[in-house]
């Protein structure tokens, strides 16, 4: 062997042996003669080091008291692995998904129900606000429970509030205060509107796609649903729902369907100084209880003060606090080897002190029907009594409780893009969407029924 | 020991060697696709033990025949693979000639062609989705600097979604060039002076000496494409709105609804007669490929 070849040879084995002594090790090494309960969870980043911290609490505490040691493990994609790995027969004791999987999962089978467990540790139907109690059910049944919920609030800028003073004042607009109707709103975007020289838009008062995370659920704000969960059919062409998406249209006819494409294309990402309502190009959105954090930390609290929330407007007279709620939930797939020790890590986690430590740590709400004062007072959401009010409202929405929700986000994520392109109206595309969800439901409960014949 | 107790030793001998090879192959491909070809014929969401496959017989297929998504898919696939293959094998081959000639700085230029292949996909289509930003895209910029007031919307117009993904298809071309340019240097240089001698035109020694003698080459990146195109699933899944659907379904490609059918909504059944009906079209396509070969592809031994 040449100098150069060992020379070669050296210099990428040394590393690599270095690497296997002294290199980065697990730092959770399961004690001897406990349960090891696998817990796989989606979060990375900050709310990944939170529930790492809640986790590392309990292995300390309660885990060491009973012998149980739950090992955190962030997955990627994780509803696919977690299906995939519970086919398997192989699935982890605890798994970390959205609430919108909770029917179809249990649809499927692939859910331990929790009623039992839930049962021997106190907690029932009073434990948790009624809203996150109901989308952690399904057909009657309990199949998960909640990490860390958040519900939608309108989001304003009080900065450009004061700004434009004058223009919101002539419009007849009150500038120390948020809209309180669809009415309301429309007058104070209007007047909050802005356009360059070139008769470019450089700023929307209120765009509903913007970024439109909830939009789906627009309905609500107008005292309609598209679910009829008595009957189990979709109602998309109900004149409510319609007259609500006709309001969505109604931006893009107003600004002008090229000029809303050109200011959305020149949006950063969301979590960045770029983000529309940070960048001071949107002055009212619909955002999550979380989004004060993304407030603080993108602008170095430069923006802290010159923000509020407040319940969105609605439509309706009397029709107060409307809201949509969604939620991580944590659940136990079929077949999990050590569902009573899982669930005793979910239990755990369930008591207020430590849900709300994880959900402040989170930016959210908490799921539990009693707050503490403390949370309340020192949450890193300055409006959070806002927001738990809205939670705590009767006309707070959960996700509708469908088995092919995941087929109805898709096609409302189609349908939204092509009534604000005008390459739809409300009536026409809604007609679509109902009778192709309607026949995707009635498809998925007649093969449901195969495997019970 | 007799000389066919020997052959039979090296034979086994030879099995042992190739066993783990042969194992995996039927634990991890035969076993599956032949598990796949019997879950067509079920209704199976292979989340839970407890809910095995229910034979359901033809139901999948006759169901597919009803499915307009699914036929929208079938038009959006074969419109790409219309656009895509022909021009891929015509820019790769195009380039290939190029990075041929013998001019300076030749391996730089190389090196330059084949760096987006190494590109993360990822990676590559962050940089496309700003490349086709209707307001602040450099195409669009460059489009309006040659005086086009009114430039496409790229990724929200269903009439330039799909050219937008061959747009960016074709940037990957860097494996083909590579295999061309291995076939172009294999063409013997005796060829090209005969024709010199005979008085032949730069594009009449393409015409007759260069595609020729580099036909199975072409054959061979032609079978690839036909195979690439109709599974094509990441980049319109990474760069186009709705997970890969594109605006009014305009690039919701077959791959891309296969894989919805099967991790999103757990129609594995459904997904596995989507599975079987594109290997059938792959095998038609590739086998009238192979057909036509014989009338324009040359082999230097034949």
């Amino acid at each position: 062997m040449t100098t150069w070849k060992l020379l070669g040879s050296l210099v990428l084995a040394v590393p690599a042996v270095l690497l296997l002594a002294i290199g980065p090790r697990s730092k959770s090494h399961p004690p001897q003669n406990v349960v090891v309960v696998e817990y796989w969870e989606k979060w990375t980043g900050n709310e990944g080091e939170a529930l790492q911290r809640s986790v590392d609490e309990f292995n300390a505490t309660r885990g060491k008291e009973k012998g149980i040691f739950v090992n955190c493990l962030s997955t990627s994609g994780i509803v696919q692995k977690t299906l995939v790995a519970t086919a398997g027969g192989v699935p982890p004791d605890v798994a970390g998904l959205w609430d919108p999987t909770i029917p179809q999962m249990a649809a499927l089978d692939a859910l331990e129900p929790l009623d039992e467990l839930a049962a021997a540790h106190g907690i029932n139907d009073k434990t948790y606000k009624k809203v996150f109690w109901d989308l952690c059910r399904y057909d009657g049944k309990l199949f998960a429970m909640v990490s860390t919920p958040y519900c939608y609030a309108l989001h304003y800028n009080t900065k450009i509030f004061a700004e434009k003073a004058d223009q919101l004042r002539a419009a007849g607009l009150d500038p120390t205060r948020p809209p309180r109707t669809m009415d309301e709103l429309d007058a104070y975007a209007k007047a909050l509107d802005e356009r360059d020289k070139d008769n470019t838009l450089i700023r929307t008062g209120y765009l509903p796609t913007e970024p439109g995370w909830d939009l789906s659920y627009i309905a609500y704000n107008f005292g309609g649903s598209y679910w009829d969960d008595v009957n189990k059919k979709f109602t998309f062409t109900d004149p409510t729902v319609v007259k609500a998406f006709d309001w969505v249209q109604s931006y893009s006819k107003r600004l002008g369907k090229d000029a809303v494409t050109d200011f959305r294309s020149g949006m950063g990402n969301y979590d960045s100084p770029q983000n529309s309502f940070l960048a001071g190009k949107s002055a009212m959105i619909s955002q999550g209880t979380f989004f004060a954090q993304v407030i603080h930390n993108q602008t170095n609290g430069k923006m802290d003060g010159q923000w509020a929330a407040a319940p969105f407007p609605t439509a309706v007279p009397g029709l107060e606090n409307v809201t949509s709620c969604t939620a991580d939930v944590l659940v136990i797939p079929k077949g999990a080897k050590h569902p009573k020790e899982a669930f005793e890590f979910i239990a755990w986690l369930n008591e207020q002190r430590n849900m709300e430590e994880l959900c402040n740590a989170h930016c959210k709400i908490s799921p539990l029907a009693k707050v503490s004062e403390n949370f309340l007072t020192h949450h890193n959401n300055p409006y959070i009594r806002v927001f738990e009010t809205l939670a705590s409202s009767p006309n707070a929405h959960g996700t509708p409780s469908i088995e092919t929700m995941t087929d109805v986000g898709d096609e409302l994520g189609l349908f939204i893009p092509d009534l604000m392109l005008q390459r739809t109206n409300a009536k026409d595309g809604l007609a679509v969407v109902q009778a192709r969800m309607q026949a995707k439901y009635d498809e998925f409960t007649a093969r449901q029924a195969l495997h019970k014949n | 020991m007799t000389q066919d107790r020997a052959e039979f030793r090296n034979t086994i001998r030879g099995l042992a060697f190739i066993s783990p090879w042969i194992i995996g192959f039927c634990v991890f491909t035969a076993v599956p696709v032949g598990l796949s070809l019997y879950f067509s014929f079920c209704d199976f969401a292979n989340v839970s033990p407890a809910k095995p496959p229910v034979w359901i017989g033809l139901a999948n297929y006759r169901e597919m025949l009803g499915d307009k998504i699914l036929w929208q898919c079938i038009g959006n696939t074969a419109y790409y693979a219309a656009l895509t293959l022909p021009l891929g094998l015509i820019v790769a081959l195009g380039v290939a000639m190029l990075l041929n000639a013998k001019i300076r700085g030749l391996s730089i230029y190389r090196t330059i062609v084949f760096l987006p292949s190494l590109v993360p996909a990822v990676a590559a289509a962050m940089l496309w989705l700003w490349l086709f930003n209707s307001k602040l895209g450099l195409i669009n910029l460059a489009l309006r600097g040659l005086g086009w007031s009114d430039p496409p919307s790229w990724l929200n117009d269903p009439n330039w979604s799909m050219p937008a993904l061959v747009l960016m298809s074709l940037w990957g071309v860097g494996n083909t060039v590579i295999i061309y340019l291995a076939g172009l240097q294999d063409v013997p240089r005796e060829l090209y002076e005969a024709a010199d001698i005979d008085g032949a035109t730069p594009i009449r020694k393409m015409w007759h000496v260069t595609l020729p003698s580099i036909s199975p080459v072409i054959f061979f990146n032609l079978i690839m494409g036909i195979i690439g195109t109709l599974q094509a699933f990441t980049q319109a899944r990474l760069i186009m709105p709705s997970d890969g659907a594109g605006p009014a379904r305009s690039t919701y490609l077959y791959a891309i609804y296969l894989y919805d059918n099967a991790f999103k909504g757990m129609r594995m059944g459904y997904a596995s007669a989507m599975a079987w009906l594109l290997l059938l079209a792959i095998l038609a396509l590739t086998a009238l490929a192979t057909w036509t070969s014989k009338k324009w592809v040359h082999y230097g031994g034949k």
